[in-house]
């Protein structure tokens, strides 16, 4: 008898000892059939392998568990429950959209397992979380982040270049909850104060089945914008640049925001000095050496360029992990979280990704987004300033 | 006598709402004239496979995007131009749309409907997924100058490109008609799509004109594929939202009626961009397409009943 309880003793004080061995397990759930998820998961692979190739973590290899979403909640949220309860994993990362993130919740309030987030911009999924959810870290801005730091950014941009002048302003959004919330949150933060005149018009995106945007441009033009930002899918990018220049519509900035750009964009004649909002671009690759780093290992590895910020944002996630449990020491909850509040992490998106308060969440990561420019086939950094690897073109050039 | 009169009121009608919306606002007709030639003429050559064929190909969409792929490679690698890659295009994809029909929809012709539908639904998945792994979810598109050609009527600047849809929608009318009526394949695949029990009795071989006729549609909707990357960007999803608003309109044109899938698709392409003018109803064009294919289908059923 006493022998059997101290087998069962030593058991007992092993499961910890146990648990703390063998690969540190990264759950991923992205969208795979999508560029911005499949790239996501490749970057985070790359991370992993990168890590694991200098010695791994505490002794002990990463490994990444990855789960295609499939752009639908059910799947997320199923996704989730297998990772936690059947492969065991140490962390939850990844994620695109804010749809699936919403169906995931309840599976990640259940578990209570520390989650590094690279999707979710609506303000939705920050108050589905709550603000007890000190597990959750969430790197991509919020919808409102972004707002807030595009107005701060055409602020400035119109300070250091006086010939930069925007009042203004026309909103094409497309026609689903994405552009419709764009245009919401456009119309609060611009439109404060009268700082600028706010309008806009919806168009269906081509990535619906739309892809006509002749009525749309056509109110842009009788409103005579300073700037036009248009709100869609890269399906939109050149036909809507195409049926721009058709209609001679010419405003001093032509801005497109959707998450990703088709390929061969920059090949087009129509695209030079197009702006955007993003995160991360190639141009970075000059300004930082992370950026550099995480480029060549990824064309290195996949022959392929990053095509969206998603791919630096999951590659930065896994960094953050590793060094949060290298600092902690250990792969446990509470000390993972306590180190994760103390990161300093030098991103390849330019910028030091630390974990501050946002409106609701504990843990927020990027707040900023980046104004940049198509010129010559490039995309440049106009803003935030720091960052900026170019000087911005103004105006948009006329049609020839 | 009361039907030449019934023709000549629909025709001044017609006309007459047609100038009231030119001196009300022109893009409104200028808009939906380009967008019907677009949609009629990637929903004809799917009518001549249901008037003739019987059967609902719900990977229409798909085919036409299996064609937009052939040609974005053929022209990035090439730099040849859609307009002339559009020939051997069309040649692929009626090879193709003749070895889909021999290994699967032939199979299924005499299954319920409900299988053929589930049938070409998976053709319609499988393409879309193996785009999917072959070129990702990333859109494509070539720049061609001539896309954006405009013309200006005094402040007034359009885009006058995708006016060349509704020439192709003409076109394929035109060219279908005399192929169904002065052809002798023709007049044999017209005669399989009234009556084909009939047509094999006096000798008409029924599976063969199937597969011509099936490939002939791929032919089709391959150079609808390869004219339609000049103006839009294409990825595996491109095409599914055509299959149903093809669909519908050759629903409300009536089965077999090629002709009057043209004038369905103006009457949709016009009530959109009707809707698109007015700020408080731009978001409607979708319920618009609904409510016109319910008015057309229940009117046409009461008058059948009254009939």
């Amino acid at each position: 008898m006493k022998k059997a309880s101290a087998i069962l003793a030593i058991l007992a004080l092993s499961v910890p000892a146990f648990a703390q061995s063998g690969n540190i397990k990264i759950g991923g759930t992205w969208p795979l059939g999508d560029i911005t998820g499949k790239q996501g998961s490749m970057a985070a692979q790359q991370a992993v392998d990168e890590i694991n190739a200098a010695g791994g973590i505490l002794g002990r290899q990463l490994e990444l568990i990855v789960i295609d979403d499939e752009l639908k909640a059910d799947k997320g949220a199923a996704a989730i429950e297998k990772l936690v309860t059947v492969d065991n994993v140490d962390v939850l990362m990844g994620g695109m959209a804010s749809g699936v993130a919403l169906g995931q919740i309840p599976a990640m309030k259940k578990y209570g397992k520390i989650v590094i987030s690279t999707g979710a911009a609506s303000y939705k999924v920050e108050e589905a979380l709550g603000a007890d959810a000190n597990w959750y870290f969430h790197l991509h801005p919020w919808d409102y982040n972004q707002g807030a730091s595009y107005a701060q950014g055409w602020d400035e941009i119109q300070k250091k270049y006086p010939a930069i002048k925007i009042k203004k302003l026309f909103l094409a959004y497309e026609e689903g909850a994405f552009g419709k919330s764009s245009f919401d949150q456009t119309k609060i933060l611009f439109g404060e104060g009268g700082r600028y005149v706010v309008d806009g018009a919806p168009f269906k995106s081509a990535a619906q089945g739309g892809g006509d945007y002749g009525s749309m441009l056509e109110t842009a033009k009788a409103f005579k914008p300073d700037l036009f930002l248009w709100a869609g899918y890269d399906a939109d990018a050149l036909p809507m640049l195409e049926q721009a220049k058709a209609m001679k519509f010419n405003p001093g900035v032509y801005l497109g925001a959707p998450p990703g750009w088709p390929i061969g964009f920059q090949n087009s004649k129509l695209a030079n000095n197009v702006m955007l909002y993003g995160m991360w671009a190639p141009s970075i690759n000059d300004i930082s050496a992370a950026s550099k780093k995480f480029y060549d290992g990824f064309v290195a590895k996949y022959k392929a360029e990053p095509a969206t910020y998603f791919a630096p944002l999951s590659y930065s996630a896994v960094y953050v992990y590793a060094d949060a449990v290298k600092l902690a020491g250990t792969t446990e909850t509470n000390a993972v979280i306590k180190a994760l509040e103390a990161t300093k992490y030098a991103s390849p998106l330019g910028q030091t990704i630390t974990f501050t308060p946002a409106k609701i969440i504990k843990h927020q990561g990027i707040k900023n987004q980046k104004i940049l420019q198509w010129q010559n086939g490039r995309q440049e950094v106009i803003w935030p300033f720091e960052s900026a690897t170019a000087k911005p073109v103004y105006p948009f050039p006329k049609w020839k | 006598m009361a039907n030449k009169r019934n023709a000549t009121m629909n025709v001044a009608l017609i006309t007459a709402v047609a100038a009231a919306i030119l001196v009300w606002r022109p893009t409104v007709l200028i808009n939906g004239l380009q967008s019907a030639g677009l949609y009629a003429s990637i929903a004809i050559p799917m009518g001549l496979i249901l008037g003739i064929v019987h059967i609902v190909n719900l990977a229409h969409g798909e085919f036409m995007m299996v064609a937009a792929y052939i040609t974005y490679m053929l022209c990035a690698a090439t730099g040849m131009d859609p307009f002339v890659a559009m020939v051997p295009v069309a040649l692929v994809t009626a090879a193709f749309g003749f070895v889909i029909y021999k290994l699967t929809i032939r199979q299924a012709l005499k299954a319920p409907e409900l299988n053929q539908l589930i049938l070409t639904f998976g053709l319609a998945i499988s393409m879309t997924q193996l785009a999917n792994l072959l070129f990702t979810s990333q859109t494509r598109k070539l720049s061609f100058d001539y896309v954006s050609a405009s013309l200006d009527i005094g402040d007034l600047s359009f885009g006058v490109y995708k006016f060349v849809y509704i020439g192709i929608a003409l076109l394929m009318i035109v060219g279908l008609k005399l192929f169904l009526t002065r052809t002798t394949t023709g007049k044999a695949a017209l005669a399989v799509g009234q009556n084909p029990r009939g047509a094999a009795i006096v000798g008409i071989d029924v599976d063969r004109t199937y597969g011509l006729v099936f490939a002939l549609a791929s032919a089709l909707v391959g150079m609808m594929g390869a004219v339609f990357i000049t103006s839009a960007s294409i990825f595996p999803a491109v095409g599914s939202p055509y299959t149903m608003k093809s669909f519908c309109l050759i629903a409300m044109a009536g089965i077999g009626n090629i002709p009057g899938i043209l004038g369905a698709s103006i009457l949709l392409g016009v009530s959109e961009n009707i809707l698109k003018a007015f700020r408080g109803t731009r978001g409607w064009a979708d319920i618009v397409f609904f409510v016109l294919i319910i008015t057309v289908i229940l009117g046409r059923s009461i008058r059948g009943k009254k009939a």
